[in-house]
């Protein structure tokens, strides 16, 4: 198979009818990788997924393949995979496609995990608001019992791999890794304290390779085509492609894998199919609502990879781009994105438990008109509070947030309390 | 173990390697703010008020959760981290309701301490903008709490599992809504649940007993040892005599003791503090009239079979005493055991099955504590409870509390109310602090003795 710019790693089978069947999924090559992978080690399979420099593309895009080389890999360590799919970033709308249309390939992608760590147990901790899809994933696994290429032997390989299913009760913070870990324990979804050397993450006390459902489905892929295979794609540092998703005000809003690189407004204009109703773009938050918005001049320089987005200083995130034409309130989107903060923050850690609300507050105060000029200084404060000061993320993605919208938009908000004072 | 120097505030120190900052900061008594973190129960890391800069690190970072290493530099007052602490603080608050004129915990509560180190800010938003939650939940078991003081370090939350194991206490719902509660119908089961009390920071749990009783500020703290059982649990007693009043004891709180109880005691010594104002025998009597009417009850028994019941929650000292004397008389001594002994008491934390507090200095003056004759021509009890259940053709008395009839009477001062020395289940010797001084005081046993005498 020759590999371009038009190839499709993760979402090939996506628009084969019933390809989330065994039957039609095998038809298209679903499991060819795994002979092969059973004839290498685990040295050889980390250092493929090493050398594919491929990043995790549940938002981080950290490198897989320190992940995977930080586990030990022995049958005496009782390894266990976790594959992430709550996938709760809004904006972000890609591994339930591969749960509903390829659901094999994830399962290919997890064998192949599993055998790489010498893991028998595998736990795919997903949405439970994912319903119909877990229905399609759980059928699939299923599927795969019956065929005998899970179970005791799995693919007849005389290696014991087993699939549960997991649904999440609800809570957005649950992706991050060690808060899915905590309520996949049974726990209460509150992220831990990070540890101070690199280490796996820990299941019960267990070595947890833990990774993205895009990242385990592109796995299988690394071992059919190798790493320069993956190299053929994307850009020297982010090589590869990721299952972009875009909405908002465009003509053909949906999930399309792209390999890394390609600009930001020819996305949106050739493959999203340009504007919706040809009105002016005015803002784009790039990968999530958690990474920093982008203004419209800044969507026409950037380039979707990790890279180029940090030095935009966003993130790339999960790839879910969320499009705003000329006549979005930027105050209404970021109130509309600090409630969902507001309810989503888990409530472990000060800064964000109560600045998420406090922020939704002064930011609702602005809007009804009973802002204040002197409001800027305190919302840059708690700003400051929760970036970096918090066990995860979450709060730092509230930073992020409030201080690219305010400061790429100030004048929307001043209007706000200008009008406001005229009252 | 290896020693390590780090440098605080430019001051050197010398610190046991790999352990925890917090830890080491406390032991070198140097004022650190936190909230979540106890000695007892561990990290948490939730409050982020025990930031500390770090050199060499660009962000601050919490010292509940870093480990001393060689040449570590710590700065913990420093513009930086006062800023990080002042703008923590100033979120703690932004939803406390700031009712400290009616709260149990003012004077003693951790916010109130920090804003006057840390905040003294004006107040950013309105009263009516903050979060409503419940103010007054019975969590059962002698325990109130208020939601919306609640800073939410789970400290009791962590206590209850980690300690108690029993779990009842949780976080309900998530972010600034977030509350801590109980499975709905059930309240608190643990026996050691009151602790929770002092475990909170704030005024979120408020122990019902303690609840609006007294201002903090006013209670006197008195070092003393719990009567409850033999364990000899380390505590404060917090009494004050309000004008016009007696002086009265109005909690008790654990004192550390690693060696025997740890941090924590259990309710049933807590509450057990009541019985000393309950109930009590404290007629006034005249000293000449029972020194008259004593000897002459003596006088007629001097051939008899005679007993000297002993209490075993008596200080040592009064035990030497009354041995002494019953050695001169020709009298038993007696401690019947059997009245104290309650199996279902004992659990594996810290209660033991015998509820007196000198069980073993009864045993260190081999005074007899099985008794299975209760017939005698002359009881004198000290403060025994088995009392009533001797014969006795006649009987002296010296009692606490009016739970027992004699032929004498005689009114004796409560361990609360005079000092001595306990021994404890381990044979540990532990002293015991006068604690209240009753305006119209009664005479303690040994005073009583060398005027008997």
């Amino acid at each position: 198979m020759e590999i371009n710019e038009n190839t499709k790693i993760v979402s090939a089978k996506f628009e084969i009818p019933n390809s989330n069947t065994l039957e039609v999924a095998k038809a298209h090559g679903a499991y060819d990788a795994i002979d092969k992978a059973f004839e290498m080690n685990s040295e050889e399979i980390i250092k493929i997924v090493g050398d594919a420099n491929l990043r995790g593309k549940g938002g981080g895009g950290g490198h897989a393949g320190t992940k995977w080389a930080l586990m030990p890999c022995t049958e005496e360590s009782e390894s266990v995979v976790v594959i992430n799919s709550d996938e709760s970033e809004p904006g972000t709308f890609k591994d339930r496609q591969i749960i509903s249309k390829d659901p094999h390939l994830l399962i290919e992608g997890i064998i192949i995990a599993c055998w790489t760590v010498k893991a028998h147990d595998a736990y795919i901790y997903i949405r439970g608001e994912y319903k119909p899809f877990i229905d399609k994933l759980q059928g699939a696994i299923d599927e795969a019992y019956e065929a005998g290429i899970l179970g005791d032997n799995a693919c007849g390989k005389g290696f014991r791999v087993d699939i549960t299913a997991h649904r999440g009760g609800g809570a957005y913070v649950c992706g991050e890794k060690s808060a899915l870990l905590e309520s996949l324990e049974g726990k209460r979804g509150h992220p831990r304290l990070k540890p101070k050397g690199k280490e796996p993450e820990w299941y019960f006390g267990r070595p947890t390779l833990l990774s993205n459902v895009e990242t385990f489905s592109t796995v299988p892929f690394l071992i059919k085509h190798g790493s320069e295979g993956y190299h053929k794609l994307g850009t020297e540092k982010s090589p590869g492609t990721l299952l972009f998703q875009i909405s908002g005000h465009v003509n053909k809003p949906g999930v399309y894998e792209m390999p890394f690189g390609m600009k930001m407004i020819d996305f949106i204009n050739n493959i999203a199919g340009g504007m919706k109703n040809g009105k002016k773009l005015k803002a784009v938050i790039p990968g999530g609502v958690s990474t920093a918005v982008l203004t419209a001049e800044e969507a026409e320089q950037v380039t979707l990879d990790y890279e180029a987005m940090w030095d935009f200083n966003t993130e790339l995130g999960t790839g879910g781009m969320i499009v705003m034409d000329e006549d979005t309130c930027m105050v209404k989107a970021l109130k509309n994105i600090l409630e969902f903060y507001e309810e989503e923050s888990c409530g472990q850690c000060t800064p964000c438990r109560d600045g998420s609300g406090w922020a939704d507050l002064m930011i609702g105060k602005m809007l009804a008109g009973e802002g204040k000029m002197e409001d800027f200084a305190k919302i840059q404060e708690v700003s400051d509070s929760m970036n970096g000061k918090t066990i995860c993320l979450f709060g730092p993605s509230i930073s992020s947030g409030l201080n690219s919208y305010i400061g790429k938009f100030r004048d929307e908000f001043e209007a706000y309390i200008k009008q406001g004072e005229q009252k | 173990m290896s020693l390590v120097t780090i440098s605080v505030d430019g001051k050197h120190m010398n610190v046991e390697d790999g352990k925890l900052l917090i830890d080491a900061l406390i032991e070198n008594q140097i004022d650190l703010p936190y909230f979540c973190y106890h000695e007892a129960i561990g990290a948490e890391g939730n409050c982020r008020m025990c930031m500390v800069e770090i050199e060499g690190q660009k962000r601050p970072q919490i010292a509940c959760d870093t480990f001393v290493k060689e040449g570590m530099e710590i700065r913990i007052d420093s513009p930086k981290v006062n800023k990080v602490r002042q703008d923590i603080l100033e979120l703690e608050l932004i939803n406390h309701p700031v009712d400290c004129p009616t709260c149990d915990q003012a004077g003693e509560c951790s916010l109130q301490d920090y804003y006057m180190d840390y905040g003294l800010y004006d107040s950013h938003i309105g009263k009516s903008e903050k979060n409503k939650k419940g103010k007054k939940v019975d969590l059962g078991r002698n325990v109130m709490l208020d939601q919306e003081r609640c800073v939410l370090c789970t400290r009791c939350v962590r206590f209850t599992q980690k300690i108690t194991k029993t779990g009842e206490l949780g976080v309900a719902h998530r972010g600034d809504h977030s509350y801590i509660t109980t499975v709905p119908g059930r309240g608190m089961e643990s026996e050691y649940s009151m602790n929770v009390v002092d475990l909170c920071p704030v005024g979120a749990l408020t122990s019902k007993d303690f609840r609006f009783n007294q201002r903090v500020w006013f209670l006197k703290p008195v070092e003393s040892i719990c009567h409850g059982c033999t364990k000899g649990c380390n505590i404060y007693v917090d009494h004050n005599k309000e004008k016009y009043k007696d002086d009265m004891i109005f909690r008790i709180r654990p004192r550390i003791n690693k060696e025997i109880n740890g941090h924590f005691i259990c309710d049933y010594g807590r509450l057990s503090y009541k019985t000393i104002h309950e109930n009590r025998y404290m007629e006034k009597v005249e000293k000449d009239e029972i020194k008259e009417k004593f000897d002459s009850i003596i006088a007629k028994n001097k051939t008899t079979k005679t007993a000297v019941l002993v209490d075993a929650s008596l200080y040592l000292e009064e035990m030497a005493t009354i041995l002494q004397y019953a050695e001169s008389i020709g009298a038993e001594l007696l401690c019947p055991s059997e009245t104290y002994l309650d199996e279902s008491f004992e659990d594996d934390m810290l209660r033991t099955k015998y509820k007196c507090s000198n069980l073993q200095g009864i045993k260190s003056f081999d005074i007899t504590t099985e008794v299975s004759d209760k017939e005698y021509d002359l009881v004198i009890n000290f403060n025994h409870p088995d009392f009533v259940n001797f014969k006795a053709k006649q009987s002296i008395s010296f009692q606490t509390h009016n739970n027992f009839e004699a032929d004498l009477k005689i009114p004796v001062a409560a361990h609360a109310e005079t000092s001595g020395t306990l021994l404890n289940i381990d044979n540990v010797k532990q002293y015991c602090n006068k604690i209240i001084e009753p305006n119209d005081p009664v005479l303690t046993i040994n005073e009583w003795m060398e005027y008997l005498r």
